[in-house]
């Protein structure tokens, strides 16, 4: 038996899936994909085509620093992807290596260990990197398209890329299978103890050593000659993302033979630890798993006290209300896997809060600086709703899935599905939103908004925003709930997460289409004041329509969500 | 409750899946105070009948009313007199007993005395007392299933539906289980049970439907039972096997296979 056979149910299950869908929603779906994803590709190649000329800077100095701009950042996004990936890698390597149910009629059986690691290896790179290289394959096509590449070189791009995945699911899976070796596994909490100071650790040194300010900023080099010399630096000189790097921009620049050779570090090392691996796998894997089989250790009283803390002011809500929101948070505080995405989370907090506090606005020049920070507002709206949204794919979204098997409970008694989503609805706004207005006025405090209007738009965005994907989560949640599935990352890593995740997006450019006219209106208010019925009223429309868009984006997949319920037939 | 009206009256209900009708239209009361046992064999309709009853799925056709309540028009009063034990203890793993029970009592809308004092009750008389603190994913099968009867008896339902009640329990539990639902009969509860146990059907039960391929086939007292079947003996088995092998035979000689 080869590995792939062992992969047949989980393609099966893709499968029937797929087909109990129906063809048109395959069809709508790849639609308001590949539509994101063109999105994605134009705006940022149109942003990138810009950077690399740097016409500010003049005819000939402008797109010589301008594609060393571009080259730069197209480096850090390989190093971060490499980050996240080691770290999401690793916790769906648990999931796949020993957690899922199917392992143990597998190890029962007469296939041979490795054999049976290779499948689950392959399920974990799936999982841990589909939807990173579905939202980053646009990202770098734009790179390729800004760096003018020959049509050729697109073919062999997405191998490259290819490649460049595995590398770090390679570092991930060796992680897991050792910290399987000496901990075991079901004693998460140790584990991610462990996992979190490394994690934290490789973050701080990532960003200490990139330095990404400095980049906005020419005056810290002394001239511009060292400004160039620094740009020209690579961020690693050895290692995964640095020789894909080099490797791209060969490949982009169209010689193909200088590329894989810049490649072939990379070819090897996947090949040395794909060795490592197999030795590993034989050798230690059934052990390991053996060992993750080891008793569970009584998490119970790590976070008893804050759980206790916390359900404390449901006491004053309806008897259904409590006892849901009561559920909600015990189980959430003793799930072991959720201190890796409350660590995850923090992570993508903790780089959104450096980034701001890094970004040079105190060395613009005063006169422009006002319009620079009130401009950064607007466009600040889409970052904390892309945090809000991760957060919201994270612990929202798998929310109804996690009721499992026991759902049953639920439906048999007289709580309507309407109540239990909008209970549900309104105990994760609550966080949500607040999450989002933190945020905001951390952010707000750092540009030092100087309008107020603007200062009330951020909060508005924001108040909007969190209504809108916590409903979307809780919606999209149950229509494509996963009652199976064993743990919040495997369900927030799924399908639905995927067309959660464009929902989002989607909202999004939504708001800030219908935004761009009053923000128009204000950016330039101070020379051109509001005059006239007819801009008046064209800003009283945009409202009107954001609030009606907003209520159709949070109301329809909340209706769909309880037809779901209604229809749903526990096992 | 008024004794003259059905605890559950089932009018016309049926259930497709695509072209498959894995429960023909049935129509069905059950009296107040009466003990029925549903049997059948695997795949026959028993488990879509119950779950229809108690709400969880909905019927292609037909109506479910629970002591007059219509269980599609008027869910939350046609539930609340329903106390549904699965065949299968799926609960929620990361809670205790009593958190369970709490959350249940929720749902319920049962006051916080009411609630506690049951648990109390229901968790000494399944000996799960020394475990109400303790998370239910470490106990066995069995204690799961005590869990969920603990559960469904917690509202003090007049109906109590049942699938499989008996898997995964030792004897000492078996026997504990039936005086329980015995006590409960007598209390004037109504029992609709499935179960392939047919010795627990025979001990309990006041009246007996046997269904298969989607429909009920008989229905009536052990007696009456065993005169439709044309069995010489008064044993559940010999009946359930003879009137189940009968319509088979019947069902093959309308669709006979082909060759």
């Amino acid at each position: 038996m080869n590995p792939n056979s062992l992969l047949f149910p989980t393609y099966r299950a893709f499968v029937q899936s797929v087909r109990k869908r129906g063809a048109r929603f395959a069809a709508l779906l790849a639609g308001g994909g590949v539509f994101t994803a063109f999105i994605i590709y134009f705006a940022l190649y149109k942003f990138l085509a810009y950077v690399s000329k740097a016409p500010m800077l003049g005819a000939v100095i402008g797109p010589m620093i301008g594609g060393l701009l571009v080259s730069k950042l197209l480096e850090m996004l390989y190093l971060a992807l490499f980050i996240m990936i080691v770290f999401s890698s690793v916790i769906a390597a648990f999931s796949s290596f020993y957690l899922d149910d199917e392992i143990r009629l597998l190890m029962s059986s007469p296939i041979p260990s490795a054999r049976i690691f290779w499948s689950r290896f392959v399920l974990m790179v799936g999982e841990s990197s589909w939807m990173a290289a579905a939202f980053f394959l646009p990202v770098f096509l734009a790179f390729a398209t800004a760096a003018q590449a020959p049509l050729w070189a697109y073919l062999i791009y997405p191998l490259y890329i290819f490649f460049f995945l595995l590398a770090p699911n390679l570092v991930g899976g060796l992680l897991a299978l050792s910290l399987a070796t000496l901990f075991p596994i079901r004693q998460m909490r140790k584990v991610f103890q462990f996992l979190s100071v490394m994690v934290l650790a490789a973050m701080v040194f990532f960003f200490r050593y990139m330095e990404p300010e400095k980049l906005l900023n020419p005056s810290y080099f002394g001239s511009v000659s060292n400004y160039i010399l620094n740009l020209q630096n690579p961020l690693t000189k050895i290692g995964p993302s640095a020789w894909m790097h080099t490797a791209t921009r060969t490949l982009f620049e169209g010689d193909p033979l200088v590329s894989l050779r810049q490649l072939l570090p990379l070819l090897t090392l996947l090949g040395i630890g794909l060795f490592i691996m197999h030795v590993l796998a034989r050798s230690f894997y059934r052990r390991s798993w053996q060992i993750s089989l080891e008793a569970v250790e009584n998490q119970v009283l790590g976070l008893e006290w804050l759980r206790r803390v916390l359900i404390i002011p449901l006491r004053f809500a309806s008897p259904e209300f409590r006892v849901i929101g009561q559920k909600e948070i015990t189980v959430f505080f003793r799930d072991p896997a959720i201190f890796s995405q409350i660590f995850m989370m923090a992570a993508i907090i903790f780089v959104y809060g450096y980034n701001l506090t890094i970004l040079p606005l105190k060395d613009l020049p005063s006169l422009y600086s006002g319009e620079i920070n009130d401009t950064m507002v607007y466009f600040n709206g889409p970052f904390i709703g892309f945090i809000m949204a991760a957060v919201a794919m994270r612990f929202v979204y798998p929310s109804i899935s996690m009721e499992g098997r026991a759902f049953w409970a639920v439906k048999a008694s007289p709580v309507p599905a309407s109540r239990l989503l909008q209970v549900k609805f309104i105990l994760y706004l609550v966080p949500m939103m607040a999450l989002g207005l933190l945020l905001c006025f951390i952010s707000n405090r750092i540009f030092a908004v100087t309008t107020s209007y603007l200062f009330l738009i951020s909060f508005l965005n924001v108040f909007m925003m969190s209504i809108v994907i916590t409903g979307l989560a809780i919606g999209l949640g149950t229509v494509f709930a996963r009652f199976d599935a064993d743990n919040p990352l495997k369900i927030s890593g799924s399908f639905g997460g995927f067309v959660f995740m464009i929902s989002c997006a989607l909202y999004v450019m939504n708001l800030l289409v219908l935004e761009a006219y009053p923000m128009f209106r204000m950016y330039f208010y101070r020379y051109y004041p509001i005059a006239g019925t007819g801009s008046r009223l064209l800003i009283l429309l945009s409202f009107v329509l954001l609030i009606f868009c907003s209520a159709l984006w949070t109301i329809v997949p909340l209706m769909r969500a309880r037809d779901t319920i209604e229809r749903y037939e526990p096992e | 409750m008024n004794q003259n009206e059905p605890a559950i009256s089932l009018t016309g209900i049926g259930k497709h899946y695509g072209d498959f009708e894995a429960l023909k239209p049935t129509s069905l009361d059950i009296m107040p105070g009466e003990f029925f046992g549903f049997l059948g064999p695997n795949g026959a309709g028993k488990t879509t009948m119950i779950r229809i009853i108690t709400g969880i799925i909905i019927p292609t056709c037909g109506s479910v009313r629970i002591s007059g309540h219509d269980v599609a028009k008027d869910p939350d009063a046609a539930k609340r007199r329903i106390g549904y034990i699965p065949d299968r203890p799926y609960l929620y793993e990361k809670l205790t007993p009593l958190e369970y029970f709490e959350f249940v009592a929720g749902l319920y809308t049962l006051t916080d005395d009411l609630w506690k004092q049951r648990s109390e009750e229901l968790l000494k008389l399944f000996k799960l007392w020394e475990w109400r603190n303790e998370l239910i994913e470490s106990f066995s099968h069995g204690m799961k299933q005590k869990v969920a009867m603990c559960s469904a008896f917690l509202h003090d339902p007049d109906i109590i539906i049942v699938d499989e009640p008996m898997v995964g329990l030792d004897p000492k539990s078996v026997r504990l289980v039936k005086d329980i639902f015995k006590e409960q009969v007598k209390k004037g509860k109504t029992i609709f049970l499935t179960t392939h146990t047919l010795s627990v059907a025979q001990d309990l039960c006041s009246r007996i439907g046997i269904i298969n391929r989607g429909s009920v086939i008989a229905l009536g007292t052990l007696e009456a039972l065993r005169i439709q079947s044309g069995s010489d003996t008064s044993d559940l088995e010999s009946v359930f096997l003879k009137l189940t092998e009968e319509e088979a035979e019947e069902a093959m000689s309308h669709h006979p296979t082909p060759a």
